[in-house]
């Protein structure tokens, strides 16, 4: 061969060799990286996969709560929470931090008021990745600072729980508490269905660029949302808010320590309103965490009406009656005679209010001078233990109502031996005595309005709810009303309410009297035990019209200081609430006037 | 091209014009030539001409491609921004209705505007017999 080609081919040679090392230290750094360290400890494969890939959460927006009237009481809305990135923006100002820093501080708090000048300086001293400086900032400022396109501060939205109506309802629909990773609905409505308003988060996992925007190639994986079932409740808003608003302004004017308003659909146990005061607006609840209700005993966030449970006093007369009417043991006619006082044999004395004398008095007129005596006599002689505390299970006392939402069931005690249960070995025949006239037991107001409802509705006690409707993405479950059980006949309810009837308008009830309605109510003043008689719990509860009951109406003012009789504190409340009802819903008169 | 070369060169192709070519190479040469996929013979700088076009036409063709997925991703990443955005506002206009609709709302309005609630005292209730009542509509 020619020297010439073989230098050239030697060269060649050279060359290729030194092509082919390169080759197979590339391919063997290759091999190092892709298939040794790859899932070593560094773990290169998913920090490579991290880098570009994203899981994004889809929020499931949570349910809306609607009053029967198709008006929204809870809802969401957006909002943007400020960040600012202290390290990045080090590294991006090198040469000016302080006076860059001291620029965009000025620009911050100017967008930002509420965000002070020191707090911000503080917040870039940290030098952290990223630092929250800002909650849930107004739209205006949102905008604003979109606008300003501020390097190293940026946007993140949040969805956040809101109630349009304010204080509305809060004690039904309780709150939801709101944390940077969940939210969940404590109290009311929000509690009892935080399951069901949460609905189910998505995903969605994506290739990103560098700035993070999701890629239309590569990985797309979408795990949809499913949004929370949305509520509608029996509340009428427009009642509630005059319940609310009247209710409030009764407790001031009595100086009571707080009150209570329950109003029911006579037929079909609806709540139509369900009112508690003093509230709290569930928009800012953490504002009220130290504020109490129910006397002092709750937390202001529990609703009284089912959860406050309170000697209900003479109120309670009606189920004494309607035991011994259910069971033909008394007419309204039936007569006894009323010293002012009773002595038994086997419990202590019972006295009406400042011991008045009656004379011989009817059982209507039993209710209608709220005689204390009547009733612990119509219990004690005339039906005795076997025949009263049955009354009191099948009106629902000491049991929880069912309805939705977290309620307390109430006690009373009752004798052993007779295969009741719960039972009291503590129980005496004072206990008996006491319950007539509604001592010595503890009943919700919810549990009260339903015995006038059971009364109201013929007997038949019907199951009190506040969920009329469900629709969770498109299944909707429709609350029937449903009757839990016959408790008197007919007959005897409809014999009550002629005895209620006339003890509204003979007896304490006058002030609760609606023009052209006639109104089956009762009063009731309650002392406590152990406390000075003049802190009462004064009452009210009845239905209208009374020929076509359509409303149960119940309430109550606790200690109120100015007038302590249900008669006074009470009644006046309970008569306009009545009025409103019947002309808000166009209720024809039953009267002639 | 300097002398030797030259010689060489032409050397060889004296030799190769000798050379008997066997019938089998011939027969294996044509049939390579049949499955070419060209039906006439390229030379190699045509050749690399001719590749580096394709190879052009290819990569415009994939960066127009790439361009328009960019493109269409931007397109997509606006809408998203857009439909957040119209989620949002949409969100803020149905709290807004809902806070109109509140009766406090209402009241408060109502108030400034003159009214007052009715006084009981001053309300005369007329009955009409015989007098049905509407039945809301479902």
């Amino acid at each position: 061969m020619n020297p010439a080609l073989r230098r050239a081919r030697n060269r060649q040679m050279v060359i290729f060799l030194l092509a082919c090392s390169g080759m197979l230290v590339l391919l063997g750094r290759l091999y190092y990286w892709q298939i040794l360290e790859a899932h070593s400890g560094y773990n290169l494969a998913q920090l490579a996969n991290e880098e570009h890939t994203q899981v994004f959460t889809l929020d499931a927006p949570r349910g809306i709560i609607y009053d029967s009237q198709g008006r929204i009481l809870a809802t969401n809305v957006v909002r943007d929470d400020v960040y600012i990135e202290p390290h990045q923006f080090s590294i991006d100002h090198p040469l000016d931090a302080q006076s860059a820093r001291n620029s965009l501080i000025a620009t911050l708090h100017r967008v930002l008021p509420q965000v002070s000048v020191a707090s911000l300086q503080a917040d870039f001293n940290t030098d952290m990745g990223a630092i929250r400086i800002a909650v849930k900032i107004d739209p205006a400022q949102s905008q604003a600072l979109q606008n300003l396109r501020l390097p190293d501060v940026f946007l993140a939205p949040r969805t956040w729980r809101v109630y349009p109506g304010g204080t509305l309802a809060a004690q039904i629909l309780g709150y939801v508490e709101q944390s940077d990773q969940s939210s969940t609905g404590v109290y009311g409505i929000e509690g009892q269905y935080n399951q069901l308003l949460s609905g189910t988060p998505g995903s969605w996992t994506v290739e990103t660029d560098l700035q993070g925007n999701p890629l239309t190639v590569g990985i797309n994986n979408q795990q949809v949302p499913v949004d929370g079932a949305s509520i509608t409740l029996t509340i009428d808003s427009n009642v509630e808010y005059m319940v609310e608003t009247d209710l409030a302004k009764a407790v001031q004017e009595n100086e009571a320590q707080s009150g209570t308003v329950v109003v029911l659909n006579a037929k079909t146990g609806a709540v139509v309103a369900m009112a508690g005061y003093p509230t709290f607006d569930p928009n800012n609840y953490g504002q009220y965490y130290n504020q109490m209700g129910c006397l002092h005993t709750e937390q202001v966030y529990f609703n009284p009406a089912l959860y406050c449970a309170y000697e209900p006093g003479s109120t309670m007369k009606a189920v004494t009656m309607a035991a011994a009417l259910d069971q033909g043991l008394i007419t309204p006619d039936t007569t006894l005679q009323d010293n002012g006082c009773i002595t038994y044999s086997d419990a202590p004395e019972v006295c009406n209010w400042e011991d008045l004398a009656y004379g011989k008095e009817t059982m209507t007129q039993v209710l209608i001078h709220s005689a204390n005596v009547g009733a612990s006599y119509v219990a004690h002689n005339i039906l005795g233990v076997d025949r009263y505390y049955p009354y009191l299970e099948r009106f629902g006392f000491g049991q929880p109502t069912g309805i939705d939402g977290p309620e307390q069931a109430g006690s009373y005690r009752q004798p052993c031996g007779h295969g009741w249960s719960p039972c009291s070995s503590d129980w005496t025949m004072s206990d008996l005595t006491r319950q007539a006239f509604g001592q010595s037991i503890e009943a919700t107001p919810i549990q009260v309005a339903q015995l006038y409802e059971t009364i109201a509705n013929g007997g038949v006690m019907m199951q009190p709810y506040l969920v009329a409707s469900i629709n969770n993405n498109g299944h909707i479950t429709t609350t029937r009303p449903t009757v839990k059980r016959r408790v008197i006949s007919q007959r005897a309810a409809q014999l009550l309410t002629g005895m209620l009837v006339q003890s509204a308008v003979q007896g304490f009830a006058q002030l609760a009297q609606v023009p052209g309605y006639s109104v089956a109510a009762k009063t009731g003043t309650a002392t406590t035990q152990g406390i000075s008689a003049d802190q009462t719990e004064a009452s009210v509860a009845g239905f209208l019209p009374a020929s076509n009951p359509q409303f149960v109406i119940l309430v109550k003012m606790d200690r109120p200081q100015k007038n302590i009789y249900g008669s006074t504190a009470a009644a006046p409340l309970w008569g306009q609430i009545a009025q409103q009802l019947v002309w808000d819903y166009g209720v024809p008169p039953d009267l002639k006037q | 091209m300097s002398k030797n070369r030259l010689e060489i060169y032409q050397n060889g192709r004296q030799q190769r014009n000798k050379i008997r070519v066997p019938l089998r190479q011939k027969w294996t040469a044509r049939g390579y030539q049949r499955l070419s996929p060209l039906f006439f013979r390229m030379r190699p700088i045509t050749l690399c001409i001719c590749s580096v076009l394709l190879i052009s036409l290819m990569a415009i063709l994939y960066l127009s491609q790439l361009g328009q997925a960019v493109t269409t991703n931007q397109q997509i990443q606006a809408l998203r921004n857009q439909e957040a955005a119209l989620q949002r506002q949409n969100s803020d206009l149905i709290n807004t209705i809902a806070q109109e609709q509140s009766p406090a709302y209402i009241a408060a309005h109502a108030r400034k505007l003159g009214l007052a609630p009715a006084n009981p005292q001053n309300v005369q209730v007329v009955l009409i017999p015989h007098l049905q009542s509407v039945q809301h509509q479902p």
